[in-house]
């Protein structure tokens, strides 16, 4: 059964369409990811899933029970907020048992589980601290510790992770995917960051303009693009009109689409068995930490090539490179 | 290098410079007040620099007339009930338009350009015109004029406290752990704004305490509070109307002092 279901719903505000026709299935136990640029109406799916803000139309179900007339406090639903919204009065301790105590758990109930989050989440040492004494790291762990405790059916994360350094945020989504995949828990998580998506998802969601523009494993999102916008959303793809690409490896090679799209680091300066041949004159190259990116120019189009740092071939500038495309790896859009 | 010590020498120069102003400002403005209570512990004052003696017989005999121990008691019940009465009806919308109708904030914020933009004269007037004619006893009507006119301290203490601990979001959080709106209001909301609440309501009956214009002209001396008693005591003796001066410093500093260390200990107004 799934666990949590969107059927056509939709959001206006006045005159403002922000989301319209989400379809969702999450399976139980799912780790699904809501990717998209701000206000493509992703936090706004999760605020109807939660019962804080009203769908103006549809039905969301969680186990199969109809969300429309159960309050929020009712739901079995949780949510990492993106300011971690931590109660600032109590201590962790306090913050971590306030959900239990709101359900009336006996005092040694809550005592064992408080006890046993707060380990998990690795902040023994700060059980009586307040939110102020704390890191965002560890008030983000807070947070996530509080949301856990009570168990819920579905785990809603807002951007939990956006306002923490790059090198705590990336050990974090491991942390999270492994506290996930340990507890068994659905979680959904909204976030604008593609890596971030790619890193802990079972399955993603692209999102624009009030709408899904395209669902599926980290692997085919990124692998086969449908649309020009994940194309650029999902991994710097080099987008190209029908006339453009058929100036740079010839017009019988492109025949069903408008538009296609093709990965950097599926440029190459070998030759490829069955590959498609273009000339391009190297701008200029950018190091990026293991991986090289060179601008190339021909015909009055730009793109981008990606090699590995320590595979990389340099590039002169104002040289023109023959350049090797395989042919599986020319996607066309829709 | 020449460039560098020239400019840390500006620096220097207008560090100097500014604790110097500041000296300056700061005795401009304690001298009288020092002055005020000198003059309420002295003797005689007259022909010297110096007060020629020292003394506590103006306090006492202040406190000892009953006339200002019940005027100070009216100014303390008046300031206090309008304030009481302000935490009781205002702050609770305060509260619900912040969080929950944001839009309406706009209809709050004129109502506050209002309140300072009427004169006391001109409110008093109205006051008097509007009311003289009615039952309404006129204490009872510049009640309701001081709970408006604290609004805006009010306003913005609770409003910049909502704001400062992401108010909605707590309550939105608490919510989802299961917590009732009442509950969550109860738990975390009202704990975690209490020190910007509490910061107003004391700065509110701080102003409305030395507030005069009003209440002397609409209500007089059918209604003695501590300003209209000192008034009264200013042509009569002047150690008197400085020991009511006194006191009033005294109480006004006790005020702020308590402000400042809620603010210190607040633990809620902390952003997390």
């Amino acid at each position: 059964m799934s666990n949590v279901v969107l059927k056509d719903v939709h959001k206006q505000y006045q005159d403002t369409h922000v989301l319209s026709g989400i379809d969702m299935n999450i399976e139980d136990g799912e780790f699904v990811t809501l990717l998209g640029p701000s206000g493509c109406g992703k936090s706004t799916i999760l605020r109807i899933l939660s019962g804080l803000t009203d769908a103006t139309g549809g039905n969301v179900m969680i186990d199969g029970k109809d969300m429309k007339k159960v309050p929020p406090k009712n739901r079995q639903v949780g949510m990492v907020f993106q300011s971690y919204a931590l109660f600032p009065n109590m201590t962790v301790y306090e913050n971590v048992a306030f959900g239990l105590k709101m359900r009336k758990e006996p005092a040694k109930e809550v005592a064992e589980q408080v006890e046993k989050m707060i380990n998990l989440v690795g902040l023994q040492e700060k059980k009586e601290a307040y939110p102020h004494e704390l890191s965002g790291g560890q008030q983000q762990r807070v947070a996530l510790a509080r949301s856990l405790v009570v168990r819920p059916k579905v785990l809603l994360l807002d951007e939990p992770l956006s306002a923490l350094d790059a090198q705590i945020r990336k050990h974090l989504q491991v942390e999270l995917r492994t506290i996930q995949r340990e507890l068994k828990m659905t979680m959904i998580l909204v976030t604008h960051d593609q890596e971030e998506a790619m890193t802990v998802s079972d399955r993603i969601f692209v999102m624009n303009q009030g709408g899904i523009a395209q669902e599926g494993t980290p692997s085919e999102i990124y692998t086969q693009p449908k649309t020009e916008f994940v194309a650029n959303f999902i991994g710097r793809y080099n987008v190209f009109s029908k006339e453009q690409l058929g100036k740079l490896i010839g017009k019988n090679a492109v025949v069903s689409a408008d538009k296609y799209a093709i990965r950097p680091e599926s440029i190459h300066l070998q030759p490829q068995p069955s590959a498609y041949k273009l000339h391009a004159i190297a701008g200029d190259s950018i190091m990026n930490g293991n991986v090289i990116r060179t601008i190339f120019h021909a015909d009055n189009k730009q793109f981008t090539t990606e090699q590995l740092h320590h595979q990389a071939s340099a590039f002169e500038k104002g040289v023109e490179y023959p350049l090797f495309v395989a042919s599986e790896d020319v996607i066309a859009l829709s | 290098m020449a460039y560098q010590e020239n400019e840390k020498g500006f620096v220097e120069t207008m560090k100097k410079f500014t604790i110097v102003m500041l000296i300056l400002i700061g005795i401009y403005l304690a001298l009288p007040i020092l002055a005020t209570a000198l003059y309420a512990f002295s003797t005689e004052w007259n022909k010297t620099i110096l007060p020629e003696g020292l003394t506590f017989e103006w306090i006492r005999t202040l406190f000892q007339d009953t006339r200002f121990v019940e005027a100070f008691g009216r100014s303390v019940l008046l300031s206090g009930g309008a304030v009481f009465i302000s935490i009781l009806f205002i702050v609770p919308a305060i509260f619900v338009i912040v969080l929950y109708f944001p839009a309406l904030e706009k209809w709050f914020q004129a109502s506050v350009v209002m309140v300072y933009a009427f004169p006391g004269i001109i409110l008093s007037v109205g006051i008097i015109r509007f009311y003289s004619g009615t039952s309404l006893p006129m204490i009872l009507a510049v009640t309701g004029v001081y709970v408006i006119s604290v609004l805006p301290f009010m306003y913005q203490g609770t409003r910049n406290s909502l704001r400062n601990v992401q108010g909605r979001q707590l309550m939105d959080a608490a919510e989802l752990l299961g917590a009732s709106k009442m509950d969550a209001f109860r738990k975390v909301l009202l704990p975690s704004v209490y020190p910007g609440l509490f910061v107003s309501s004391l700065l509110s009956f701080s102003v409305l305490f030395g507030e005069f214009v009003l209440i002397n002209l609409v209500v007089g001396s059918r209604f003695e509070t501590a300003q209209i008693y000192l008034m009264t005591k200013l042509s009569t003796s002047g150690h008197i109307a400085s020991a009511i001066v006194f006191v009033y410093i005294v109480l006004m500093g006790i005020l702020t002092l308590v402000m400042a260390t809620v603010m210190k200990k607040a633990k809620g107004m902390r952003r997390t």
